[in-house]
């Protein structure tokens, strides 16, 4: 048997393929629904309430509807001569304010075809409103953004937001659980080929292991808070109703807002702990080129130092990332301090948008840490990796050890 | 089939702030907000018009489209209402909407906005009518007394035109053909149209 051949191998973990191939099949089933979802076309609000009439007296308010009566109070805003409230002028009597009261309701019936039916312009209707356009002008109200009359982009950036992002961010962050499921389930996990030696080095001290952890968990519930920001309304309304979701909600946007400050220390130490390690090398070419071995269970992956390029790319994800991240939501947590309503929007967007992009990241961080890869989670976790493992996936940094005589104190 | 809608006639507004006003009186709207706002356009130069804008009561409103926590919902009669309970002030519905109406009392501590606020077209809100609750979070409730807001109601000009879109836009079109001028129904294919083409 030569040093070549793996003793361990991947399709082994019969186990974790198993959960992999069920977890794959749920996530095929959200991401079908979501992709349906994307291309359901109408997506129009819908009225959900409805306004019945009672009278102040008697119980004779069924037969008139509540925009009757609104409809003749309107008749009061025509001209003087022609009805009330001046003396002599005739006051239609539904519209005296006094005799009938107006209940608002849950609407039973589905408000769709109300509309459709609003949305169509009728040609008089048509010839007097004024086209869509950006109106701006001053006004003597001493509030910010008082000089705005009209914005059309609004219902653009609803577009953005609500019929794009949303739906486009589940379904990377579904997609690419997806494809990591698959692979667990087909490939296995990655092995230490060689398996365990029983003896172990040290690769993170205390204060890398602590700060990892704070920053974390800190983007974990980031994460579940922000998700049920974004996603609440499929997530948690259905299935648990609105009241729960509203709480749900009130309690995630302090949590939210509650998990910045630790994420942000914790990014700001890591990016002092491990920079320098992380600068990009000739080295993490050849390595990408090869995938870093990950899709053969062969001992002899490319050779890499301290990190190798896969982790780099986490690295600099996670520091230009979250940078973007607390940037764009320190400016959402104070309008108008530097930014207008616009440019408000957009970092709204960006925030959103990579918000999706970095849960999908790191899910794939969060999978070769873990199940991904046999023995990678004691690096984190206790600080020591087993020999091997290091000499398949670090053999450089390995080395690095032995002539500093480091690795005496291992194992 | 009642829709109701505000229409601005630019060329009666006077630019008295009474609208504004009596909104936030009537209403007891806390500071740092304002429902309805008066906008002046050209200032000083010819051509220059005012125009009253709070909440258009959008069809389609984009507010309720991008509430993430169904705080925001639409009656059979065109009205977009909020429900202060379920609000967490994201501020979402402020990016979407076209007419700056959502407001937020920056109140509370760590840059938190508060709970939104906004034009309820003076129908209170999901509380029980003219109860005390649904003063104290949503202003008086005039519609349920088969009353318009009183932003309209009381404009001494009558440039501010509330109720049922069709019958203010008829009178809106007989008072242009009386004088033989108008700019038009400002806001209206952006809030009541947006899907036809100009």
């Amino acid at each position: 048997m030569t040093d070549q051949t793996p003793v361990v191998r991947g399709r082994d973990f019969t186990g974790y393929r198993i959960g992999g191939a069920i977890a794959a099949l749920l996530l095929l089933v959200a991401m079908v629904w979501q992709v349906v979802a994307l291309f359901d076309g109408e997506t129009v609000t819908v009225p959900e309430s409805h306004w019945r009439v009672s009278a102040a007296q008697g119980d004779y308010g069924a037969e008139v509807i509540a925009g009757e009566v609104l409809e003749a109070r309107t008749r009061f805003m025509d001209e003087r001569f022609r009805t009330g409230p001046s003396p002599g002028a005739e006051a239609p009597e539904l519209a005296r304010g006094d005799r009938y009261f107006l209940i608002e309701e849950r609407m039973e019936a589905e408000g769709r075809d109300l509309t459709r039916a609003w949305l169509t312009a009728d040609a008089r209707a048509l010839e007097m409103s004024r086209p869509s356009e950006r109106v701006i002008g001053i006004s003597s109200l001493p509030y910010p953004n008082a000089e705005l009359f009209e914005r059309p982009e609004g219902r653009d950036w609803r577009f953005g937001l609500a019929d794009f992002i949303t739906h486009l961010g589940a379904i990377a962050i579904l997609g690419f659980s997806l494809l990591l499921a698959l692979i667990l389930a087909l490939r296995g996990r990655v092995p230490i080929a060689k398996g365990r030696s029983g003896r172990t080095v040290k690769r993170f001290n205390f204060l890398e292991r602590a700060n990892h952890w704070m920053t974390a968990s800190s983007f974990i519930m980031l994460a579940l808070t922000g998700i049920v920001i974004a996603y609440g309304d499929t997530l948690i309304r259905i299935p648990f109703g609105e009241e729960a979701q509203g709480t749900l909600a009130l309690w995630s946007s302090w949590t939210h807002a509650l998990f910045f400050p630790p994420f942000t220390l914790g990014l700001f130490v890591m990016i002092l702990l491990w920079t320098w390690r992380n600068l990009p090398s000739r080295l993490d070419l050849a390595w990408l080129a090869r995938a870093g071995g990950f899709f053969s269970d062969d001992p002899d992956n490319p050779p890499a130092r301290k990190f190798n390029a896969g982790q780099k790319l986490i690295f600099w994800s996670a520091v230009l990332g979250g940078v973007a991240m607390i940037a764009t939501g320190v400016t959402l947590m104070f309008p108008y301090f530097w930014a207008d309503l616009e440019v408000m929007g957009w970092v709204m967007l960006v925030h959103a948008t990579l918000a999706t992009l970095l849960i999908a990241i790191f899910i794939g961080h969060i999978y070769i840490g873990t199940v991904g890869m046999q023995g990678a989670i004691w690096a984190m976790w206790g600080g020591k990796v087993d020999r091997n493992w290091a000499e398949e996936h670090h053999v450089l940094w390995l080395k690095e050890l032995e002539t500093r005589g480091a690795t005496a104190r291992g194992g | 089939m009642t829709r109701l809608k505000f229409l601005c006639d630019a060329e009666r507004c006077i630019e008295c702030n009474a609208c504004a006003t009596v909104c936030k009186n009537e209403h007891e709207v806390p500071w740092g907000m304002v429902r309805r706002r008066v906008v002046t356009i050209n200032d000083g130069e010819p051509g220059e018009k005012s125009i009253a804008v709070s909440c258009m009561h959008c069809t389609d409103a984009p507010c309720v489209a991008v509430c993430p926590t169904s705080t925001l919902y639409q009656t059979d009669l065109g009205v977009v209402l909020h429900d202060k309970d379920t609000c967490i002030g994201c501020g979402y519905c402020f990016y979407a909407c076209p007419f700056g109406a959502p407001q937020y009392p920056q109140e509370t501590l760590f840059g938190s906005r508060g709970k939104m606020d906004k034009c309820t077209y003076c129908a209170g809100g999901p509380e029980e009518n003219g109860s005390e609750a649904e003063f104290r979070k949503y202003g008086r409730n005039r519609i349920a007394e088969g009353k318009l807001p009183i932003c309209a109601e009381v404009c001494s000009t009558r440039a501010l035109l509330a109720g049922d879109g069709e019958t203010i836009g008829e009178i809106y079109r007989e008072r242009v053909i009386h004088r033989g001028f108008g700019s038009g129904a400002w806001g209206w294919k952006t809030a009541y149209y947006p899907e036809q083409d100009t």
